[in-house]
């Protein structure tokens, strides 16, 4: 049980923990958390919510799924990357996840576009662009000095395009900051129920793959991925869930 | 006052834990285990460690709970006089809501 306890208390940011965590501790102990699933999720959204902090407040709806697109997009790459070894297996989940994602990230740049109206926008619609080249730039050093399988290189191209999405989603939080838009709830309740629906096919695909396939639903590397995968994947769909709540952006700002 | 919002939706309503929170330490500070247990025996809501301690941030935040001394690794939470005031306007919203909508009720076809 410590071991869980600890590894909950660890998923809360720092300042977090220096202030509640030995009576946070004490209170999932107390609550025999490891024989409560149900609190373990809690604890986990619990966590979520304190890193989200003031991106989680309905002050800033927008800003909230923006996050949760990032943390969505850098998911779907890692299950994409996961899904590779798998090609032409549980097409059916793996087409819903893609069009639910799509949907999802659609609506977003939907609901974001009127920012870029905002005439600094162009500072910020550079670090994308500036980040992907440099990320490609990485990813082509690393392949220049690999030689066969490289676990560091792989790290490193991974942390990398991570650093990009989060610079990304940084770089529109601040221009929606500038220049607020007044989306309708519609539109980021659109976006959260592709991320869930996403997530959900992801949980199928993993299902389906493992069952149906000969090495058993428990063997090679496989588990820890997928479960990884799929808890970003809801991780992203609560921050966004939180954000499709209020009615407006422009009201609260 | 700044962050105030976070406690309360767009129609001025308490989100339900820290109003929950606020009644279970009505009657005297509490830690966060008598807390949960007290709203599960006395309203049959069962508030998870995360969303109770998300609770108990903002309250503190706000300066409408404050923590007392730990009493070794679980530390109590009361009530301070601005949680009371708070407590009971929103109570006696609530009690004027009830009040109402029984009444009309009674009154409406069978």
């Amino acid at each position: 049980m410590t071991g869980l306890v600890r590894a909950l208390v660890a998923c809360y940011p720092p300042a977090w923990r220096r202030r509640y965590g030995e009576e946070y501790a004490q209170l999932l102990r107390d609550l025999r958390v490891h024989r409560r699933p149900a609190l373990v999720v809690d604890s986990l959204f619990g966590a979520v919510r304190a890193h989200g902090g003031a991106l989680m407040s309905r002050r800033s709806p927008m800003t909230s799924l923006v996050w949760a697109a990032g943390l969505f997009t850098v998911a779907g790459l890692a299950f994409a990357k996961l899904a590779e070894d798998f090609h032409g297996q549980a097409r059916a989940s793996y087409a819903v996840l893609v069009v639910a994602a799509t949907v999802a990230l659609l609506a977003l740049a939907v609901a974001a576009a009127p920012a870029l109206r905002d005439r600094h926008a162009w500072k910020y619609a550079v670090v994308p662009l500036a980040g992907t080249a440099l990320w490609y730039g990485t990813v082509r050093l690393t392949l220049a000095l690999s030689t066969g399988r490289n676990a560091v290189g792989f790290v490193v191209v991974a942390a990398a395009g991570t650093l990009v999405v989060g610079a990304t989603a940084w770089a529109a939080s601040a221009a929606l900051r500038r220049a607020p838009v007044a989306s309708g709830a519609a539109i980021r309740v659109v976006a959260a129920a592709g991320m869930g629906l996403a997530t959900i096919a992801a949980l199928a695909w993993g299902l389906q793959v493992r069952s149906l396939g000969g090495s058993g639903f428990l063997a090679g590397p496989f588990l820890p991925s997928w479960i990884g995968v799929v808890v970003a994947l809801a991780a992203a769909t609560a921050l966004a869930g939180s954000s499709a709540r209020y009615r407006t952006a422009a009201g609260h700002s | 006052m700044d962050g105030w919002e976070e406690m309360v939706d767009e129609l001025g309503r308490w989100a339900e834990p820290s109003l929950l929170v606020l009644a279970s330490l009505a009657d005297g500070a509490k830690h966060g285990y008598a807390i949960t247990t007290d709203v599960a025996e006395q309203v049959g809501v069962t508030l998870g460690p995360g969303t109770l301690y998300a609770a108990l941030s903002r309250l503190e935040d706000r300066g409408l709970i404050e923590a007392l001394p730990a009493e070794g690794r679980r530390r109590p939470y009361r009530l301070t006089a601005a949680g009371a005031a708070e407590l009971s306007a929103q109570a006696t919203r609530m009690q004027r809501l009830a009040a109402l909508s029984l009444g009309r009720l009674r009154l409406g076809p069978a």
